[in-house]
């Protein structure tokens, strides 16, 4: 998930892993020329700005797949949402019920901040978005934005199971890429330790384990797919085999662009989630002539009271 | 549209697709509160600096260039408001005038309110009425964008100098043609020097038959119903052609004017007796070859007779049209350089001649291509001492550098047509009437016929319009080799 204009703070759970090793031969890899649709998906929100009783908010979704060499696509949005105090639970409420038919409020006492509520509702979609992936695609490799860490806040663990299992018996593979990891081996980011070995290539970890109730329902590989010097933290679901999780890997190498060790789906997928400024000023046009809605201009206070110096956090 | 920046006299405007402004368009940037309003022409129409679009046209390029494929489910509509805000218009205009109390003055130093302003087309029509541009002499140039006729008035091309340009086939000798025949209209006396031989029809409809003016133009072709004799000459003239058309040297020139008093004298200004007397001059053989050469131009030219039945008087057609208005259209096809040299030089010595004595009140002379015949003196000439004595002058050319530069910046109105070549551009823009990149942005933009008008006619206030057709026969097509077999 993609946070327009939101500060994106890595994940502190990621604090708890502990006894992190790399194992030292890596999985070498080759291109399979099989013809395998690759898909991926992303959501992407942004506050628009704010209103005498709220937030407006706007969130997308793009999924993208790669199939006979075509890269095709659908976005979904923008949906753009007047978020208040009064209203947050019962949006929040009934976009669960029409997503997954549960009950927020069953699941959850306490109602989400208002401040969260744009990176929990865009969670929500994208998790939707990838239930119907997984429903959708057979023999796939199902390309994800993140790692496969559940029972979060957002991310029910049985939620994550449903999906990895849907996927799995339409006999597709979820592979979730993370832009970003925490995760370190003697001080060292996983992703920036560096093995005298011809890329493309995958290093696997162990000793990994996830404090309850979270789980981490996916093995975590670091994956080298070109001889850029980017690596990325690849989580591949658990229930895989191990010759399974390299197949993917081998379809993916052989189904799709790889020009900074990423894949060209999934970069897409963000890409065209993404709000440009453009959209953003569309969209303001939008519920201003439409609905007659004054975006309230608050001071920055940053900017007020340090000047020159207060550009710390960045709100749009 | 809002009211974005005002830098000088150019004002930046942004503007919505749904606005349809376009190039040549008035707007009227209102201020109510100030209690005044500003007149601005949009000379250039850019896409708006939207943060943001970059991107957009980027992603919908994959790896390999190829736009990608897709399908965008947008229920809430969104995406025509995105399409608005990326298609948004910078309009960039220059202010050509401050509207206060219903007045217009020149002056563009007050700012408007940018956030209060309210900015709307301005109509021609409305324009024409604020700016004054009417009058009782009305030519009806043709059509503007918003269907309303720019109508300029005669007595505004009256003591003026004119210019007409264009590239190629773009409707300059039309638009000339129709100035012509409504200034004949109006009782005015036209002379035309017709290079190609396009104006002598001008008193027959398309399909041949007899028009208003038929009896009013009056077509001559030199050494066929245009001829003169000697006798009809004044000296001045006919020196005028040898030093400037034959380019006769000063001691020749001399010994002729001589030899020209002492035939005048005798009563034998013929060509005859003047071939004879130079024949039997008895001086320095130079003298003698120059004079020979120059004589053997005249008689070669086949423009002077000895006969009184074939010479033309030319002073009597020019009094013939004082009265009723008409048109002297020299025909100067199939003239050779020299002959059309000698024709012009005879035309307007007797021209000034006329007006001098007061025959005539003043002429309006129509120029097409003047620097095939028109000597490198008579240019200055033509716009200060002629336009004195009252001949006022319309160069039609697509060459503009051909015309001197200080005749961009005296002419007092302009026909500009479609130019894309930035060197004629150039030239045009140095016209004192108008600014370089009102020029340059309109002119280069301008469908065939239409014709952006600048200076006195639309009192300053640069018109873009499409020339009106003419039920005349024009002739002024180019012959064609394929017009045949298709």
């Amino acid at each position: 998930m993609h946070l327009n204009g939101l500060t994106q703070q890595l994940d502190p759970r990621e604090q708890c892993f502990r006894t992190l090793h790399l194992k030292p031969e890596p999985i070498i890899l080759k291109r399979n020329l099989k013809e395998t649709i690759i898909a991926a998906t992303d959501t992407s929100t942004i506050k628009i700005g704010e209103t005498p009783t709220g937030i407006i908010v706007a969130m997308r979704g793009a999924i993208t797949w790669r199939q006979n060499r075509i890269y095709n696509y659908t976005r979904l949005g923008p949906f753009i949402l007047h978020i208040t105090e009064e209203n947050k639970n019962q949006l929040y409420n009934a976009l669960e019920k029409a997503y997954f038919n549960i009950s927020y409020e069953k699941a959850h006492p306490s109602a989400p901040n208002i401040s969260q509520m744009p990176t929990r509702l865009a969670s929500l979609l994208e998790r939707w978005i990838q239930s119907m992936l997984a429903k959708t695609i057979n023999n796939g490799v199902l390309l994800f934005d993140g790692s496969l860490m559940a029972g979060t806040i957002d991310t029910p663990v049985q939620r994550l199971k449903e999906i990895l299992s849907l996927a799995r018996r339409n006999k597709s593979i979820v592979l979730a890429f993370s832009k970003a990891t925490t995760l370190r081996v003697n001080g060292i980011l996983i992703t920036e330790q560096r093995l005298n070995h011809e890329p493309p290539y995958l290093v696997e970890t162990t000793g990994l384990y996830s404090k309850p109730p979270q789980a981490l329902l996916g093995d975590v590989y670091v994956a080298r797919l070109n001889r850029s010097n980017l690596s990325f933290r690849l989580d591949i679901d658990r229930e895989i085999s191990s010759e399974g999780r390299v197949d993917a890997l081998q379809k993916l190498l052989g189904n799709d662009l790889h020009t900074q060790s990423y894949p060209e789906t999934l970069r897409l997928a963000h890409i065209l989630c993404t709000f440009t400024a453009n959209e953003v000023i569309a969209i303001k046009h939008f519920i201003t002539s439409k609905h007659g809605i004054q975006i309230i201009n608050r001071p920055d206070m940053h900017k007020l009271l340090f000047g020159a110096f207060g550009s710390g956090e960045v709100y749009t | 549209m809002r009211l974005y920046k005002k830098e000088g006299n150019v004002l930046q405007i942004i503007s919505f697709p749904t606005e349809c402004v376009e190039k040549g368009d008035y707007l009227l940037v209102e201020d109510d509160e100030a209690g005044k309003a500003l007149i601005a022409q949009v000379i250039d129409v850019q896409f708006a600096a939207v943060p943001g679009v970059l991107e957009e046209l980027l992603r919908t390029l994959s790896d390999g260039g190829e736009p990608l494929m897709g399908e965008d489910i947008d229920p809430m509509e969104i995406a025509p408001h995105i399409t608005y805000i990326q298609d948004a218009n910078l309009l960039v205009c220059k202010i050509r005038a401050t509207l206060e109390n219903q007045i217009l003055s020149p002056s563009s130093s007050w700012l408007p309110s940018r956030s209060q302003s309210a900015i709307k087309k301005l109509s021609i029509p409305m324009l024409m009425k604020l700016a004054k541009v009417d009058g009782k002499l009305p030519i009806i140039l043709g059509g503007t964008k918003d269907s309303s006729l720019l109508t300029i008035d005669a007595s505004e091309v009256d003591g003026t100098l004119n210019i007409i340009t264009g590239k190629k086939g773009c409707g300059k000798s039309h638009l000339s043609k129709l100035l012509m025949v409504n200034l004949v209209g109006y009782k005015a006396t036209v002379v035309v020097f017709d290079l190609n031989g396009e104006y002598s029809s001008l008193g027959l409809t398309n399909d041949g038959k007899r028009n208003m003016y038929y009896d009013k133009i009056h077509s001559f072709t030199p050494s066929q119903n245009f001829k003169v004799s000697l006798e009809q000459l004044h000296l001045n003239t006919v020196m005028g052609i040898l030093v400037n058309a034959l380019h006769l040297p000063g001691t020749s020139a001399r010994e002729f004017r001589r030899l020209w008093k002492s035939l005048k004298e005798q009563g034998k200004l013929t060509m005859s007796d003047l071939g004879e007397a130079i024949r039997d001059l008895n001086c320095n053989q130079h003298v003698k070859d120059a004079l020979t050469s120059r004589f053997h131009s005249f008689a070669n030219s086949g423009f002077f007779t000895d006969c009184p039945g074939e010479a033309m008087l030319l002073d009597d057609r020019l009094l013939r049209s004082k009265n009723q208005g008409g048109a002297i259209v020299i025909n100067l096809k199939n003239t050779s350089n020299i002959d059309r040299q000698i024709i012009v030089e005879y035309v307007l010595g007797k021209l000034v001649d006329s007006l001098t004595n007061w025959k005539l009140q003043a002429v309006f002379l129509f120029a097409e291509e003047a620097h095939l015949y028109l000597r490198e003196t008579y240019w200055d000439d033509i716009v200060t001492r002629m336009r004195h004595y009252g001949i006022f002058t319309t160069f039609i050319t697509n060459q503009p550098d051909t015309i001197q530069e200080t005749i961009y910046r005296q002419a007092d109105n302009i026909f500009l047509f479609n130019f894309t070549n930035e060197h004629d551009l150039d030239v045009v823009s140095r016209a004192a009437r108008v600014d370089a990149e009102t020029v340059r942005s309109i002119a280069r933009d301008l469908p065939p016929h239409h014709c952006l008008t600048l200076g006195r006619v639309v009192n300053d206030f640069p018109i873009v319009a499409r020339v009106r057709s003419l039920d005349i026969k024009t002739m002024g097509e180019t012959r064609l080799f394929f017009s045949n077999k298709n």
